[in-house]
């Protein structure tokens, strides 16, 4: 009898998947075109249907190749790439930083080596910490970046003036000292109450802001020089922890993220915001750009240090081609990336994206003018020069960062600083090994 | 559910049964093989390995060492025991909350039952993201409704970070969960108490019973069998939190909503664990049959 | 006497109770809905505005122009481009009436047989029936990925679709309701020399029927609502169910929640009005199969 329900079984698997093969050769019809898949996160307005297709139709009547575009959120984008490459489906093209490209999926195995798109005038042209962190140690490439910026803060400043802590920033320069901002915490919290800012942490979203603030106020690092392990449990960054965590107007909040955070600083509830770059200085969705959506003037500025002088965390997006196998595909991606890297066109891709070029010259265009015109985009440039190290290509970086914000929870939760901070960290650097 | 067996039977008989019985199953089966069993053995299998998400590196034998971390792993822990308590708060709640509106509205006016019944109801259509995104914003610590309005009568004088707060973001989950689930319980205690038999509760009245005496003597055991379908499919709903932690609080402050569920996805596809998350999710599995065969057995006994 | 007065009072009391729920559970959906049509500057309002000043709908413009899709694809027949959040409602009816029909069919049959049939490996059948019905789906996330990967599902709203039916719960109910059948009209039937399929399609389905529609009711919502299988399993946008479509639409630093509310009432109204429509046979298709439970 035991038999009897075996081989009933073994028929029902078999029918199974019978069932299913029928339906999977469905879809072959073979293309006459070469079609490549392209996952962009919104950067920018990559993250926009509209412009992305004028993009890649302009790419698709010059060379015949078809892209089709996926739109990621950065809410679950990564767990979107992750359950693709588990299920073996990812797509050709994704477009993101060296976090995620190199440090990520190009650890894991999972990436194309770019090396032969770059050739001795493209090193020359690349800006060379842009590109140093699209480049591992030993010589893979495996994201060709487009765009960079500076991640700073923004203030509200007409709120600084209100509380008289304007004196605290200087506002030409964008600078200002870590004593300026505690005083100016203090000042907004006597005249505004409790929500001056918030070290937001309910997941790794925007987390470059509460990195970088926490790293500058003493000058703390996140990792070791050469990118191998985590620093951030160093006695600078935990007496920044404390130090935010014990000032009046600075709340610990684990229910919201970076995007949180900038829809409570436009809606006038938060007077600064740790979560800030251009293309937030240039947005227009509810006022104008640069003011919040009561009318309220809206500053950029770089984070606060000891000198002033900040290390601003960068950020760097670009392509890169996930490996599966198909060599047609890998061709027509890679003629995908040069297209819109490396050539007449880099321009209109830039553009898109709202950021910087990492390059002044691409395929013989000058492109060094192509934000010549917008007024904020040159202003911004002054932030350009404290762009620091990239550390985000440290092996274990989606371990470490998901460390961080779990580890400002426990602070925000009331555990002990430095207990906290060690813990935290240990599990990190148990990820960088 | 009682049938008589016929002991007796001839075993040509017993194997023409058997093998129609097979035919009858034999749809379900595929799927319940294919997309449940399977998936499981898997899942088994997976869990005794070092598995991760990387093109590089081939997956490691490593025994139960999985197992053995979970075990020391204070993390799992909490997520169990949260998970333990959503289940046990919510399922009795939810039973006992719908019996109590069912049996206040089931007399009412036609229209006014079935105002009641569908208002109870709507949350359930609406979807748990809707529903969720709408949530989200009533808890907000700076311009949320609760605080809002609690601040307004006075009640409170600093805002609550109701998600924010390892203390609170547990139970407001659990809220949720308890809106989204009390719309079938009602319905069913609805018709349940309109189907017992007049008769009877008149009789118990007659020899002198109060309302609550004939309740438990009369009701109570009559729409026992909808009680425990209520327990099973609230049970059931109760393990599908996955959705709200996921948009609301993604396990935190500090792990305050830390579910198995959830972290079994965190482990997959933040950590990259795939051993490790195998593991966890065979636990629950264990976990969940022993309190589902359980469950069975009361209903049985009863 | 004073039974009366007493119980007067507590009906006063428990309707008052019931009014405050009543609009505690109404809210959200009243939210979503005004909140479709509100401005933005009234949806980002640090004080909450009850109603809109003035009723908006380019909140659904901006819904409809951010994504486009086709209409439908069979094969290589596709319909007309439609804004993508039609196409997710298209998919996510499609997914869940499928889902619905063939979670019926099969564990009507399947349930029946448990019930009414002795055969060999029934016990052990059942066990594991029993064990795996409330198994939440993240416990086999990884392996399942995997799985529809290699049977070439993955990015299919199949891959959604078959893990549903194939949760035992719905055998489960359907054997419990298929005991209620009573044995003599079966034996009766074998005697008349009725087939096995023509005896469960005339016999056996009228009786259970009550059954059949109260696990309708719950695979439709059910599986309407699984947010989690939808979210691992489609990827491409124009493979989107409406919920995971709202969830996606929110951007790294702006959430535009007059989308995201445009969006939540595009996806709760359909429903709403179905359940509105059928209620009775809603409620009716529950309530009797529980009786017999």
């Amino acid at each position: 009898m035991k038999k009897l329900l075996a081989v009933l079984l073994a028929l029902a698997m078999v029918l199974s998947l019978a069932a299913c093969g029928t339906k999977k050769e469905e879809p072959a019809p073979v293309a006459e075109p070469t079609s490549i898949t392209l996952w962009t996160y919104p950067i920018g307005n990559w993250g926009d249907e509209a412009s992305v297709k004028a993009l890649t139709d302009a790419f698709t009547a010059e060379t015949g190749v078809v892209v089709n575009v996926e739109y990621l959120s950065y809410t679950d984008g990564d767990d979107k790439v992750n359950t693709a490459l588990t299920a073996n489906q990812a797509p050709d093209l994704i477009m993101e930083g060296p976090e995620r490209l190199v440090a990520n999926w190009g650890a894991a195995g999972y990436m194309v080596d770019l090396s032969d798109l770059v050739d001795a005038e493209d090193r020359a042209q690349l800006n060379p910490a842009a590109f140093a962190a699209c480049e591992t140690a030993d010589g893979k490439v495996y994201e060709y970046p487009l765009v960079m910026t500076a991640h700073c803060m923004g203030i509200n400043y007409d709120a600084f003036v209100e509380a008289g802590a304007d004196q605290y920033v200087d506002i030409e320069n964008h600078t200002w000292t870590t004593e300026g901002f505690f005083k100016a915490v203090e000042a907004l919290n006597a005249k505004f109450g409790d929500n001056v800012a918030a070290v937001y942490c309910g997941g790794q979203g925007g987390d470059q802001g509460t990195r970088a603030i926490v790293n500058n106020l003493y000058g703390g690092t996140f990792t070791s020089a050469d990118h191998t392990s985590y620093t951030w449990d160093s006695a600078e960054n935990v007496k920044a922890i404390s130090e935010l965590y014990n000032t009046k107007g600075i709340t610990f909040d684990p229910a919201i993220v970076g995007g949180d955070e900038i829809n409570l600083f436009r809606q006038g509830v938060l007077k600064m915001a740790f979560c800030w770059n251009i293309a937030q200085q240039l947005n227009t969705d509810n006022n104008d750009a640069g003011l919040t959506n009561d009318g309220q003037r809206i500053e950029f500025m770089s984070f606060p240090s000891e000198t002033g002088a900040s290390q601003l965390c960068g950020g760097i997006w670009g392509f890169g081609i996930f490996n599966n196998g198909d060599e047609a595909k890998i061709a027509a991606a890679k003629q995908f990336i040069t297209y819109m890297c490396d050539s007449a066109h880099t321009a209109e891709a830039v553009k898109t994206a709202n950021y910087f070029a990492v390059r002044s010259t691409a395929g013989g265009t000058d492109i060094s003018n192509v934000w010549a015109d917008n007024e904020i985009m040159n202003e911004y440039n002054v932030l350009m020069q404290y762009l620091g190290d990239y550390y985000q290509v440290t092996k274990g970086w989606a371990a470490a960062r998901t460390a961080w914000w779990n580890m400002l929870q426990a602070v925000g939760a009331g555990t002990d600083v430095q207990t906290a901070v060690s813990q935290f960290a240990a599990e990190a650097n148990a990820a960088a090994k | 559910m009682k049938q008589t067996n016929k002991p007796s039977m001839s075993r040509v008989l017993r194997r023409r049964e058997t093998f129609s019985a097979y035919l009858f199953l034999l749809p379900s089966l595929i799927f319940f093989i294919g997309f449940v069993i399977i998936p499981m053995v898997l899942c088994l299998y997976t869990s005794f390995f070092d598995s991760k998400l990387n093109a590089n590196t081939p997956d490691v034998f490593v025994g139960f060492a999985n197992y053995v971390e979970l075990w020391r792993d204070p993390v799992f822990k909490k997520a169990l025991v949260n998970t333990l308590v959503i289940v046990v708060v919510s399922v009795p709640t939810v039973a006992a909350f719908s019996l109590w509106v069912a049996s206040a509205i089931y007399k009412m006016k036609d229209w006014m039952l079935s105002a009641f019944r569908c208002i109870f109801y709507l949350p359930v259509v609406t979807g748990s993201v809707a529903v969720t995104v709408v949530w989200k914003w009533m808890y907000n610590n700076y311009y949320g409704i609760f605080n809002y309005v609690l601040k307004g009568v006075g009640a409170i004088d600093n805002n609550i970070n109701w998600l924010g707060n390892p203390s609170t973001a547990l139970w407001c989950i659990i809220i949720i969960l308890f809106t989204t689930s009390v719309g079938q319980p009602i319905v069913l205690y609805v018709s349940a108490l309109g189907n017992v038999d007049a008769s009877l509760v008149e009789a118990a009245n007659v020899d002198g019973a109060n309302n609550l005496q004939s309740f438990w003597k009369v009701k109570w055991p009559s729409i026992m069998p909808t009680t425990l379908y209520i327990i099973v499919i609230t049970t059931i709903n109760s393990f599908q939190c996955f959705a709200l932690i996921q948009l609301l609080t993604s396990g935190g402050p500090n792990n305050a909503t830390q579910t198995v569920m959830y972290y079994i996805y965190y482990t997959a596809f933040k950590l990259y664990r795939f051993g490790y998350g195998n593991a966890m999710g065979i636990i629950l599995a264990i976990f969940i049959a022993v309190l589902s065969a359980f469950q069975f057995w009361l209903a049985k006994e009863k | 006497m004073r039974t009366r007065k007493n119980k007067g009072a507590y009906y006063v009391v428990s309707l008052i109770i019931l009014i405050i729920l009543a609009l505690l559970f109404l809210f959200p959906l009243y939210w979503i809905v005004t909140g479709a049509f509100k401005t933005g500057a009234e949806i980002n309002s640090v004080t909450p505005v009850w109603w809109p000043t003035e009723w908006v709908t380019n909140n659904f413009e901006k819904l409809f122009s951010k994504r486009s899709a086709p209409l439908f694809e069979i094969g290589s027949l596709t319909g007309p481009v439609v804004p993508g959040a039609i196409r997710w409602l298209v998919n996510t009816v499609f997914m869940a009436v499928v889902a619905m029909v063939l979670t019926c069919i099969t564990a009507s049959m399947a349930g029946y047989a448990l019930a009414k049939k002795r055969f060999t490996g029934r016990h052990i059948l059942f066990t594991l029936i029993v064990c795996a019905m409330a198994l939440p789906k993240q416990v086999i996330l990884i392996p399942l990925i995997r799985e529809m990967s290699t049977l070439g599902l993955y990015d299919k709203i199949w891959a959604v679709i078959f893990p549903t039916v194939g949760w035992p719960f719905g055998v489960f109910l359907m054997k419990q309701f298929s005991e209620g059948v009573p044995g003599e009209i079966l034996e009766a039937a074998r005697i008349d020399g009725a087939s096995e399929a023509r005896t469960f399609s005339s016999i056996v389905v009228p009786i259970i029927k009550p059954g059949i529609g109260a696990l309708a009711i719950f695979t439709f919502i059910n599986s309407w609502n699984d947010y989690f299988m939808q979210l691992i399993m489609l990827s491409s946008s124009s493979k989107l169910t409406i919920s995971l479509g709202i969830a996606t639409m929110q951007a790294e630093n702006s959430t535009d929640f007059g989308i995201i509310m445009a969006g939540a009432a595009l996806a709760a109204l359909p429903i709403i009005i179905v359940f509105l429509i059928f209620q009775k046979y809603f409620t009716q298709g529950i309530t009797m199969g529980a009786v017999k439970g």
